[in-house]
């Protein structure tokens, strides 16, 4: 077992300034001390990473009667009170946005921190479209053609998932956890300097407590050291968790888009397109309004020249995504610029149907087209002795289903739960013992959905050849069994 | 071993219960009339075995992995003894515990990390071991204020050496605990007998060992020991298992304790442990036992 030796690769060379007693405060009650040189506050959660994942398990643990007497600190490397959403304009969105399910919403509920979310910028959608930008192709979801398995639906009863920014999630998160209590202790903006195994002393021994030093000085010895630190997790590291998997060679292309109108259902019902391109899915959400967000995978050039466009001639790209045919759109990834008129020459030799596909594009948000590199990464564990990772840190998941800051929600609604039982039980809340079901848990269930994209992405990979006809029988097939487009819809819902 | 036993079986069975096959018609009658040659019923040969076993007994997957995963339901089961009350007990009441024969502490540390906890007095005849429990409640910032205010004690001492309630330092406890102990014990009856004066009026004796049946037999010690090794050889004398109803029996027989409930719980592999309704009889068990009186009402 690689978790059984994660702290005999560790050394621990700080020399100990530590006093040989512990400090006289009452230990699950009190708020933070002050720091004295040398001697580390001790915690019972240390959790590292403020976005998504990291909040919203100091937030679940905050909210629950077990838990709430733990002393915990959250430790941010970006400053948490600028990144707040605040008198935002109806047409400005954040070029981050996820899909979150109503699994991560019922959770949110529970945790008290949904009141908390700017609703009129959240935009729930009711129908998917997705098809192949090679065969044409295409399954729809909604569910009312998913018949059969009507009883199974989600409680909104039309809704598949809601778009939301992520800063809308966090941004909530932080005003639960103010409304809780002040007593958290939150480092912000503050960096992790170093982890090490604490210090042993006649009084205490803390050899195997993650002491998390932080740029300001301060010391922090942690009963449970929650890696909620994205992809490099330096608390994965700590822990000597190895991550494996691959670059998808690949970039995530994201904008905050205008349309021509609210979607061919209008407001009440919205509609999520993606179209599998043989350089990857790009997919157009409905955000609230005449709103989208655009996330569009592809080769790493093709992301630079994309972000480097006019406006004009981005919009006409995007558009021309959804409409013409992966040859035409190879040869105008070929042009430096003037894409507009191509595409609007292009267009009137393509027959398509327009009710079938977003609405077109008409204006891209200033300083909103943004790229980052895909990949899938999958630590070998969740848990090592007195550490837990949870979201990005733990995996990374290729954007295509929209899966990947669920996972994380799903993750910090485990670890709570996992808590919750030690605490109750009596356990140390770090012991490897209380932890395993975290993973035992999450692990698998993260491995089945990582697999599945990766086969998803990999199976539209092919621009010819005899996967298309296969794959495209496939999605016909699936669109035409009601029960079984039920079951990947509630998959897709995480129900 | 098996001579020195004060074991009280009819004629009939007697060889049958000193041969190495076990059987589950063996009578193992808990006798009332103490054989001792020490004035302890702490057997020195087991004492020996748990110190060497003492360095791996905080290691997840070491050889108390199987105690460690039992632990959970120990709090379970104290949690069902109290709701079967017929008088609820209080909830402001901060529980005192004493917890018999404590090994390296994974009983005691969680009991005394309940928030319903006044005081843990954990007790154990190996001084190895128990050094081991104070070396690993160090690691606990909580528990180090608890030992400091004197209301988690280790103490290395068998039952018979802890001072009486009613004497100088002698006191009563809410719920005496004496987890996976009885089936090392040779002399169970007197052992018991000196354990329930510290049990206060209203509160609860509660114990878990396992059944000398043909069942345990083969899963204590044919395959934890021998095949799977998830159990170090020589930890279990299966001749010194005592079933569930013989306890009932001896309980039955004594004035002024009640309210017995028992709990047989069973480990399947890839999932721990699982309550099992019925399989007291067949091994491990859970047994708790109240006595009677006002008390605080525990």
């Amino acid at each position: 077992m690689p978790s059984r030796v994660l702290y005999s690769i560790r050394s621990c060379s700080r020399i100990s300034l530590l006093r040989s007693h512990i400090p006289a405060r009452s230990w699950y009650s009190t708020a933070a001390a002050s720091s004295t040189p040398g001697q580390p506050e001790l915690y019972d959660v240390v959790c590292v990473g403020g976005g998504p994942a990291g909040l919203s398990l100091v937030a679940g643990l905050r909210s629950s009667k077990i838990t709430s007497n733990l002393k915990i600190a959250l430790v941010e490397g970006q400053d948490l009170q600028k990144n707040v959403l605040k008198d935002a304009s109806p047409t400005i969105y954040s070029n981050r946005c996820s899909s979150l399910t109503p699994a991560s919403v019922k959770y949110l509920r529970e945790i008290g921190a949904w009141d908390h979310i700017d609703t009129s910028r959240v935009q729930p959608y009711q129908e998917m479209q997705v098809w192949d930008g090679v065969s044409d192709s295409r399954i729809s979801f909604d569910w009312a053609s998913a018949s059969g398995l009507a009883l199974k639906q989600p409680v909104d009863r039309t809704t598949i998932a809601y778009m939301i920014e992520n800063l809308n999630l966090t941004t909530a998160l932080l005003s639960r956890l103010s409304e809780l209590d002040s007593k958290l202790s939150i480092s912000s903006p503050t960096r992790v300097s170093s982890v090490e195994l604490g210090q042993e002393t006649e009084a205490l021994d803390l050899r195997s407590w993650p002491t998390v030093t932080l740029d300001n000085g301060r010391q922090l010895a942690a009963r449970l050291l929650v890696g909620a630190d994205g992809a490099n997790s330096p608390v994965r590291t700590f822990a000597g968790i190895p991550s494996r998997g691959w670059d998808y060679g690949r970039h995530g292309v994201v904008a905050s888009l205008r349309l021509e109108g609210p979607g061919w259902g209008g407001e009440e019902h919205k509609i999520a397109y993606q179209r599998f391109l043989p350089t990857g899915p790009v997919a157009m959400l409905p955000l609230p309004g005449n709103m989208a967000t655009l996330v569009w995978s592809t080769v790493p050039e093709r992301a630079a020249r994309l972000k480097a466009l006019k406006e004009e001639d981005f919009v006409a790209m995007v558009n021309a995504a959804f409409r013409l045919s992966p040859v035409d759109l190879e040869y105008l990834h070929t042009i430096p610029e003037g894409q507009k008129e191509e595409v609007e020459w292009r267009e009137q030799h393509t027959p398509v149907d327009e009710q079938k596909i977003p609405m077109r594009a008409v204006g891209a948000q200033a300083g909103s087209v943004a790229n980052f590199p895909l990949k899938m990464r999958h630590a070998d564990t969740y848990t090592g002795e007195r550490v837990a990772l949870v979201g990005d840190a733990a995996h990374t998941v290729h954007p295509l289903a929209g899966q990947g800051l669920n996972q994380g929600q799903a993750d910090a609604a485990a670890l709570v739960r996992v808590i919750e039982t030690a605490v109750s039980q009596g356990s140390d809340i770090g012991s490897q013992l209380a932890l395993e079901a975290y993973t035992g848990e999450r692990w698998q269930a993260n491995n089945a959905l990582l697999g599945a994209v990766d086969k998803l992405h990999k199976l539209y990979s092919f621009g010819s050849g005899p996967i298309v006809p296969v794959r495209s029988w496939g999605l016909s097939a699936v669109n035409a069994i009601g029960p079984l487009k039920g079951w990947f819809m509630r998959q897709a819902a995480g129900t | 071993m098996a001579s020195l036993r004060p074991l009280r079986t009819t004629s009939a069975l007697r060889t049958l219960s000193q041969s190495t096959k076990p059987s589950p018609y063996v009578c193992r009658r808990i006798t009332t009339t103490p054989n001792l040659q020490h004035n302890t019923t702490v057997d020195p040969s087991e004492v020996t075995h748990f110190n060497a076993l003492a360095s791996t007994w905080w290691d997840p997957h070491g050889s108390s992995r199987l105690l460690h995963l039992m632990n959970p339901l120990r709090h379970t089961f104290i949690s069902r003894c109290h709701s079967s009350q017929p008088d609820a007990p209080p909830t402001n009441h901060k529980l005192s515990y004493l917890d018999v024969g404590c090994g390296g502490g994974i009983f005691a540390e969680s009991a005394a990390r309940l928030r319903g906890t006044g005081s843990v007095t954990a007790i154990d005849p190996s001084p190895e071991v128990l050094s081991v429990a104070k070396a690993h409640a160090k690691r606990d910032p909580g528990l180090v204020e608890m030992m400091g205010e004197g209301r988690l004690k280790y103490l290395n001492t068998s039952i018979e050496e802890l001072p009486l309630p009613g004497t100088q330092r002698g006191r009563q406890y809410d719920i005496v605990t004496l987890f996976e102990v009885l089936e090392h014990v040779t002399h169970p009856s007197p052992f018991l007998e000196h354990l329930l004066p510290f049990v206060k009026p209203g509160g609860w004796l509660v114990l878990s060992t396992i059944a000398r049946t043909w069942t345990s037999w083969l899963t204590t010690k044919v395959v934890a020991e021998e095949v799977v090794g998830i159990v170090p050889r020589g930890t279990h004398d299966w001749n010194k298992y005592i079933n569930e109803g013989e306890l009932r029996e001896w309980f039955g027989n004594k004035e002024g304790w009640g309210n017995v409930r028992a709990m047989g719980v069973v480990y399947v592999p890839g999932l721990g442990w699982r309550e099992v309704p019925g399989s007291e009889g067949l091994g491990n068990y859970f047994f708790g036992v109240r006595r009677e009186g006002e008390g605080k009402g525990v």
